[in-house]
């Protein structure tokens, strides 16, 4: 997500321990934004993609259910 | 040169959508559809072209089995969903066995595994998780089951039977045998749930009469990552849509041969003008075994691929929640994270 930002120069993570749930993350933009932003960003188009496919999954459910409804009668 | 700058086209357009399998190994794994790495190409992130580009279809759905497409997403995002849905999608399960009798040859804690792990149809989205450092335990937390139970000798089994069935009364301990007790306010808040155990024919130990089981289970809200118990689904998988080309028209022997190489209804025999002619029918049900690579004179003909972006998913529930259920579960639960770390960016003051 933050990769398909044209801004951003660099993008990255590590894990630092396995046995630590904690993630080293690194965003290196081309000098234009504060590297802040591109997260920021990555982060709302991420759930704006999760909120589009909640509705279209739900809408394919209803579908599939209502012509397997018609298809038994 | 043209001819030259065509091609070129063809294998881009292959590079960026397609993951090739050669004969020893696997081409354009990798998603390269970034801004800066094609020139010509715009790869910045467009909502617009996303919601053109997406498409979920719905193949087969029952009550433990749910397939269904999803079009158009990058392997990470897809990748998320299936971690999601195996670790992070919460459920109730037994965790604290509260032995009061055990004579029977199944050791306490041997037992209590094996009730953890029994799944128990309790939607999760109505408890809430158990606080940390909580030893009772509240009612909005908790399910409480209690397993009690006693084998008897059979005063009217016959004689000469060795039959178990027959000489002993409960010598087999089923889930069945597992009783909700209301806790607090439960017993209004539900009065029409029953909660019982998904399954009612799961051995959970074997008796001898004399034995008895007393045990009382608080049942609590986790997530896979923790034990797997927790986990929803008995497992969920995806896989790419396969894409075979034939290179060559192929024909007569060669096309019976091609045809045995796949998976049954992939490739298809047309009969035109007396020739038979091989035509590949449905990619989809192929599995890629691959045996094409073992014939020296079939193996230019073809090209295996996977297309990149078309994912197959397979979510089998354990009969806790229903699999589309499960499946908007953890979209939401991505969601929650999302939201998490915008709230946290923007309490945390930038300097």
């Amino acid at each position: 997500m933050i990769m398909k930002n044209p801004e951003v120069e660099f993008c990255g993570y590590c894990i630092t321990h396995p046995s630590e749930s904690k993630i080293n993350f690194r965003i290196q933009t081309r000098g234009g934004i504060p590297a802040v932003e591109p997260f920021r960003k990555g982060l709302t188009d991420l759930m704006d993609v999760c909120h589009h496919m909640l509705s279209t999954f739900e809408a394919s459910v209803k579908e599939y259910k209502a012509q397997k409804e018609t298809e038994m009668d | 040169r043209h001819v030259g700058k065509m091609a070129e086209r063809g294998s881009l357009e292959e590079m960026r959508s397609r993951v090739v399998l050669g004969e020893f190994g696997v081409r354009h794994v990798h998603t390269t559809d970034f801004p800066g790495s094609y020139p010509g190409y715009t790869d910045a992130w467009d909502p617009v072209t996303f919601r053109q580009g997406f498409h979920v279809d719905v193949t087969h759905m029952d009550e433990g089995l749910l397939e269904f497409d999803l079009v158009g997403i990058d392997a990470a995002i897809a990748n998320a969903f299936r971690r999601i849905l195996l670790a992070e999608v919460p459920t109730m399960a037994v965790e604290k066995v509260f032995v009061y009798n055990n004579t029977s040859i199944v050791q306490d804690e041997i037992l209590a595994h094996r009730l953890g792990l029994i799944p128990i149809q309790a939607d999760p989205r109505l408890f809430e998780y158990r606080s940390q450092g909580d030893e009772e335990g509240t009612e909005i937390d908790t399910l409480q089951f209690q397993l009690k139970i006693k084998c008897s000798r059979n005063p009217r089994a016959a004689k000469e039977s060795s039959d178990p069935n027959e000489l002993y009364i409960n010598h087999k301990v089923y889930s069945r045998h597992m009783t909700w007790v209301p806790l607090g306010n439960q017993a209004d808040l539900f009065p029409d749930a029953c909660f019982r155990p998904v399954h009612d024919d799961i051995l959970i130990a074997q008796l001898r009469p004399g034995q008895e089981i007393d045990v009382l289970m608080h049942c609590v809200k986790g997530i896979g990552k923790d034990h797997a118990k927790f986990s929803p689904v008995a497992t969920a998988s995806y896989r790419l849509l396969p894409d075979i080309t034939l290179v060559q028209p192929i024909e007569g022997e060669a096309a019976e041969k091609l045809k045995k190489c796949f998976s049954p209804g992939v490739i298809e025999i047309q009969d035109i003008k007396g020739k038979k002619v091989a035509r590949v029918a449905n990619a989809r049900l192929d599995t890629f075994s691959r045996e094409i690579f073992r014939h020296e004179e079939l193996k230019n003909m073809v090209r295996l691929a996977r297309v990149r972006n078309h994912y197959i998913f397979s979510v089998e529930s354990t009969g806790i929640l229903p699999p589309d259920v499960l499946v908007s579960e953890a979209i939401r639960v991505l969601m929650g994270k999302c939201q998490r770390f915008l709230d946290e960016l923007d309490s945390v003051p930038t300097d």
